[in-house]
């Protein structure tokens, strides 16, 4: 080690730790399995929401009569906005796809099992943040895409039995969508999620060291298992270069089609057809099947079974075996899931 | 989580036997003034996010057009702007009504929003209906629910007529 990192080591205590978090041993048959990339190409991708994020907050204008013009600013006359703005955008898509794609890989590969239910937890609450980094964050262009998914979101929250108009109003802010909720909204993905995800995220990677990888479930996989390489530069470089390729993708998508954004809010508006973003359309698909009485059970019973069974998968879901073409029940639920929600986003198209 | 200490290097030398007896005193009295703190801090900070959110909608009568100009024996779209306070502004506070009469002396006005999730519906003149174009659902030309996810009919609001002109209560 040079002379200035033994200094700075003496003083700080660092060097070994961050050592142990490089050299940390990856088993062979995840090192080559594409599919282990996932979890940090997610992570990748999150630093590039923060940092965008915090780009466009130097010039974003969290008002009703401001946000619409900043973020048209932003979009067409800035320097390099539309990459800033268009990155972000389409970022906040790829984080949901990316989430998704890496708790499929978790589920299908029983990582969830004991003694892993605290991350798979934690996983499960990254998603329902991410999903609410989503929800926040398109309100605030101040669209009318925004404003009338957020409308309705709200008022999903108010078909809640008892307490929705109070859940509602506290959401907004007020009886009526406006500037209290607009504030309200932006502090929330601006600071308040941040703060959780980032806490979720020290947890979620300190139980991955914790507990290592999970075993192996092919014979050819458990043939690798005793077999590893250093996490840095070996698995760090497979992501980098999997960041690379995203990032490359989002600027391409960003030059290609300028982020959207559509007329400003306009609470009279009579020909506008409100439509949620593209990773909640099955669930506003789902909606118009329900009729009235039952609406509660749409707006708060399924989503609350969704969350609660996937809460308790790992409680449940307690035997040995860890190879999904040998557990016909999870298998077939989650493919369950996937067609549902495919087949929802399909038709809402 | 145990609470016996391992004992100390003895290098390093061994806690002090003392200070231990009031050990557990010192505990319980972090440990209270910590929860009193977090109720006040929970309480207050609660109480500020709240804000005045919770402050009930106050009715106001709005002008929502000329008799004269409304036509009879149709649904006519109206909108209407009314100075209201959102939160620390002065806004001019918009909004989608339907108006119908029979006769030109008693008004229906309903309130546009979908009592499902709160889109605008739109009057489907040759169905005589109203759509809901966001869950597809409908209503009579009164409001009542034809068809679709909506809980109860559109929301009827009263009215008044003044100086030649329909007023509805917001």
């Amino acid at each position: 080690m040079s002379k200035i990192g033994d200094w700075i080591d003496k003083r700080t205590g660092l060097g070994g730790p961050i050592r142990g978090f490089l050299n940390y041993p990856v088993p062979k048959y995840v090192h080559q399995n594409v599919l282990y990339i996932l979890g940090g190409l997610t992570l990748i991708m999150f630093m590039l929401q923060a940092v965008t994020g915090i780009m466009l907050a130097f010039y974003f204008d969290p008002s009703p009569e401001g946000a619409y013009n900043s973020v048209d600013f932003i979009t067409y006359q800035l320097p390099l906005g539309w990459l800033i703005r268009g990155i972000h955008h389409y970022g906040s898509g790829a984080m949901v796809i990316l989430v998704a794609l890496h708790m499929l890989r978790t589920y299908f590969f029983s990582a969830y099992k004991k003694p892993r239910e605290i991350n798979w937890l934690t996983g499960v609450l990254l998603l329902f943040v991410t999903l609410a980094f989503g929800f926040t964050g398109y309100l605030l262009p101040w669209d009318q895409k925004g404003y009338w998914a957020t409308r309705v979101g709200t008022q999903i929250a108010g078909s809640v039995p008892l307490i929705g108009d109070t859940l509602m109003q506290l959401m907004r802010g007020g009886p009526n969508l406006g500037q209290a909720t607009l504030t309200r909204f932006y502090a929330t993905h601006i600071l308040l999620l941040p703060a959780m995800i980032a806490l979720l995220i020290a947890v979620h990677i300190f139980q991955l060291r914790y507990h290592g990888m999970s075993p192996a479930i092919t014979e050819k996989s458990k043939a690798q298992s005793k077999s590893f390489v250093p996490f840095f530069p070996y698995w760090v470089l497979n992501d980098a270069i999997a960041g690379l390729g995203l990032l490359a993708l989002l600027v391409f998508l960003s030059a290609t089609q300028r982020a959207p954004l559509e007329f400003p809010a306009d609470p009279t508006s009579g020909n506008f057809v409100p439509r949620p973003e593209w990773y909640f359309l099955f669930y506003y698909q789902a909606l118009k099947y329900v009729p009235g009485a039952l609406e509660p059970v749409a707006t708060v019973l399924i989503p609350l079974f969704i969350f609660g069974s996937m809460i308790l998968l790992p409680f449940i879901d307690k035997g040995e075996e860890r190879r999904p073409w040998k557990k016909p029940v999870t298998t077939i639920a989650a493919i369950f899931y996937i067609v549902v929600i495919i087949g929802f986003t399909v038709l809402a198209l | 989580m145990s609470h016996d200490l391992e004992p100390l290097d003895p290098a390093k030398g061994a806690w002090d036997t003392k200070e231990m007896g009031r050990r557990r005193f010192l505990e319980v009295t972090f440990w209270s003034v910590t929860s009193v703190v977090t109720v006040g801090v929970v309480g207050s900070g609660g109480r500020f996010l709240v804000g005045n959110s919770l402050e009930p909608r106050t009715a106001n009568w709005v002008q929502i057009g000329k008799i004269a100009e409304l036509k009879v024996g149709a649904v006519n779209r109206v909108n209407y702007a009314m100075k209201a306070t959102d939160a620390w502004r002065e806004v001019e506070q918009k909004g989608a009504l339907y108006a119908y009469t029979a006769d030109g002396a008693s008004y229906t006005v309903l309130d546009g929003s979908c009592t499902h999730l709160g889109c605008i519906v739109q009057w489907a003149a040759s169905e005589n209906r109203f759509r809901c174009p966001c869950h597809a659902a409908e209503f009579t030309r009164e409001g009542e629910v034809m068809s679709g996810p909506p809980p109860k009919a559109l929301g009827r609001l009263e009215t008044k007529i003044q100086d030649g002109a329909l007023f509805a209560r917001i």
